[in-house]
């Protein structure tokens, strides 16, 4: 139904009255700070729950809750995600060589006395974290010792990385102060706002090429030799949902940065769309002609995607991707 | 541990006097940059203050400082089909250096100790093959070119006593526009040149390492460290940083482990003080340090980081956004902002 032009002007006034603040403060405070303390609190429900019992079927609800949140807050790989080897830890992907399983495998074959959480902190990156609780809890053959002090050592390191994630980021000494003080004297790490928009800016970049180029691209391998046993998680049969829910967390985390980027929020939605429709929970279509179109269909919009936002979201914020990163040389 | 020869050497070279680069502000750094759709190059002092600014027809790479006259050889990018020999204290264009026909530069390039000679590194257009080319240090004439030894050759180093290390990245390149055509089969390796350019020793890494291109150098002791550029699956953790001194086998030092990826598999650029080396990787946005022995000491974070060079008992960094730092084990920290957009390299006068 059109609306009468006064009720248009109306609604024209009040926009310019009070516009919709958007800008880091807000990315902060609205998406990447609820978003460490949903993962912190899952974690931390996770390890309370391996402590109770280290059965698969018991831990399954705790292990996807937790790592649905992880995968919202996945792509900020900036401030403490980066120190003590935090991100790697809590999800070492991909991982071409086995490192990870090679690692873990050695861990069991160890003491079980020496499996506590402080043991494990010290231990390998690639044996940790959410895919180190997926090969103990859906093993691609018997595991050579019983699991359940790894299983509960892992989730106790993972809810005590999770919670120095969170804590990393709070408080008066924490990230997000680093942020928002950015340009104040005797910040070395943020000489001004537009860096903060930048580094914002490159990570949502960063994370729409990984799971173009990594998450959709290692089981799509080539025409010739697809590879659906790369999938990112798939024994926890969660490869297409870690998709969706790093695109819902991308997509919120551009629109709390600037609203004023419709092309990069519709090319969000039609990417979401497409992963939403896609039957595929594993990508183990691939291997067939046709649901590896579909999967080619799906890396294709997120690409398209971050072309947009390249353009788009550059202009709106005025950053680009950095004049030596983008060169090389 | 530095050898008292080298620490010496390294006391000398810090006190030759230049009295040429006096009349261009005596600058301890070139560095080339941006402003805007402008590029220019820049002369800075041990505190990272801009002494002069001259402007460039287009985006640079490296430079070459004279060691005896306030003379700049600016190289252009790859593939580099001119390099500019900038009078420093007064912009002009002395001269403009065209490679011979089917060469190009390739980047870098370095004078003899007493300015004579000019040595560029170079390709051959079809195919990369690597050239040094030598040019009359006074009038810039082509006055003759060695094989480099390997494919892509990019940095090279003059040791103390005239002989030269090469950085051959083992990339062959489409002439026309960087592709890259041989990631299967590169093999980079790293090459001592007699001063009369004789191949006195070569070396390459391990067969699993091949796709590491070794791009570039800093001196230490009787040999370097060098920085390289991984082109296999980014998800393989491989070093960014090795040690070669003629004679022996080159040793890779990889990071600590949670840093394993912090380089993002790049290096691109490298320095060495009297204790300490360190590259930059401005895909990760972090500088890395370690010890002279490849010990792990230190990564700072800071977005688009990639010039390096030793300053005093710590380094001066630059990045993208104009900003130069101080970088010591401890931290970075700024020391001047608002400059050009800083391109790849530092590059330190006298080294």
């Amino acid at each position: 139904m059109p609306r009468p032009p006064v009720l248009l002007a109306l609604m024209a006034a009040l926009a310019l009255a009070a516009p919709a603040r958007a800008d880091y403060p807000e990315a902060i405070r609205d998406v990447i700070l609820p978003g460490y303390a949903a993962f912190a609190e899952a974690a931390a429900a996770l390890d309370t729950a391996a402590q109770a019992s280290c059965e698969a079927q018991a831990l399954e609800p705790a292990f996807h809750t937790a790592f649905d949140a992880w995968m919202a807050v996945a792509p900020l790989r900036i401030g403490p995600a980066e120190e003590d080897g935090r991100a790697l830890a809590i999800l070492f992907w991909p991982d071409p060589k086995g490192l990870g399983a090679k690692a873990q495998a050695a861990l069991l074959a160890g003491e079980p006395a020496a499996l506590t959480p402080e043991g494990l902190a010290q231990a390998s990156v690639a044996a940790r974290g959410l895919l180190g609780l997926e090969r103990l809890l859906w093993p691609a053959e018997p595991l050579p010792a019983d699991p359940c002090p790894l299983v509960r050592a892992t989730a106790a390191d993972l809810a005590r990385m999770a919670a120095d994630l969170r804590d990393g980021w709070q408080g008066d000494t924490g990230f997000a102060q680093a942020m928002l003080s950015a340009g104040t004297e005797g910040n070395a790490e943020f000489l001004s706002g537009p860096e903060v928009r930048q580094a914002i800016f490159t990570l949502i970049h960063a994370g729409l090429e990984q799971i173009a180029d990594q998450q959709l691209g290692r089981p799509l391998g080539s025409f010739d030799k697809p590879r659906p046993e790369l999938a990112q998680a798939r024994a926890s049969g969660r490869s297409l949902s870690n998709v969706v829910l790093e695109l819902q967390g991308l997509r919120a985390l551009t629109e709390s940065l600037t609203p004023d980027a419709p092309l990069t929020l519709a090319a969000f939605d039609h990417a979401l769309g497409l992963a939403e429709a896609l039957a595929d929970p594993v990508f183990a279509g691939v291997a067939t002609p046709g649901g590896r179109l579909k999967v080619e269909i799906l890396q294709q919009a997120v690409r398209a995607l971050r072309d947009t936002a390249a353009v788009e979201l550059a202009r709106e914020l005025d950053v680009d991707l950095g004049f030596n990163a983008a060169d090389g040389d | 541990m530095t050898s008292r020869r080298a620490f010496l050497a390294g006391l000398a070279a810090a006190a030759v006097p230049k009295p040429g680069w006096a009349a261009a502000g005596s600058p301890a750094f070139l560095a080339a940059g941006k402003r805007g759709e402008a590029h220019e190059l820049c002369g800075l002092s041990a505190t990272g203050g801009i002494v002069f600014r001259q402007p460039l027809p287009a985006r640079g790479h490296a430079a070459a400082a004279h060691p005896l006259r306030a003379e700049a050889v600016a190289f252009a990018r790859r593939p580099g089909v001119f390099a500019l020999v900038l009078d420093c204290a007064t912009g002009a264009v002395r001269h403009r250096m065209t490679p011979p026909e089917g060469r190009q530069f390739n980047g870098h390039g370095v004078f003899s100790a007493d300015g004579a000679v000019l040595m560029t590194s170079e390709v051959v257009a079809e195919g990369s093959a690597g050239r040094i080319g030598l040019w009359d240090g006074a009038t810039y004439a082509r006055i003759g070119e060695w094989d480099s030894g390997g494919i892509g050759p990019h940095d090279m180093k003059r040791l103390a006593d005239g002989r030269l290390i090469v950085a051959n990245g083992g990339i062959k390149t489409d002439p026309g526009d960087r592709t890259k055509l041989n990631l299967k089969a590169m093999r980079p390796n790293l090459t001592l040149l007699s001063q009369e350019g004789a191949v006195l020793d070569r070396e390459e890494l391990a067969p699993e390492m091949h796709r590491n291109s070794i791009r570039h150098l800093a001196l230490v002791g009787e040999g370097v460290a060098f920085a390289m550029q991984w082109e296999g699956d980014p998800a393989e953790p491989v070093p960014q940083l090795g040690l070669w001194t003629p004679g022996s086998a080159p040793r890779l030092c990889p990071p600590l482990e949670a840093e394993m990826f912090a380089m993002q598999g790049y290096a691109g650029s490298i320095a060495a003080t009297q204790d300490a080396l360190a590259i930059t990787s401005p895909r990760g946005g972090v500088v890395m340090l370690f010890g002279l022995d490849g010990t792990p000491l230190a990564t700072h974070r800071r977005a688009d980081v990639c010039g390096i060079a030793s300053a005093g008992d710590g380094f001066l960094a630059s990045d993208g956004a104009g900003a130069l730092l101080r970088v010591t084990v401890e931290g970075i920290a700024p020391l001047a902002q608002g400059g050009p957009q800083w391109d790849n390299h530092l590059v330190a006068l006298g080294s």
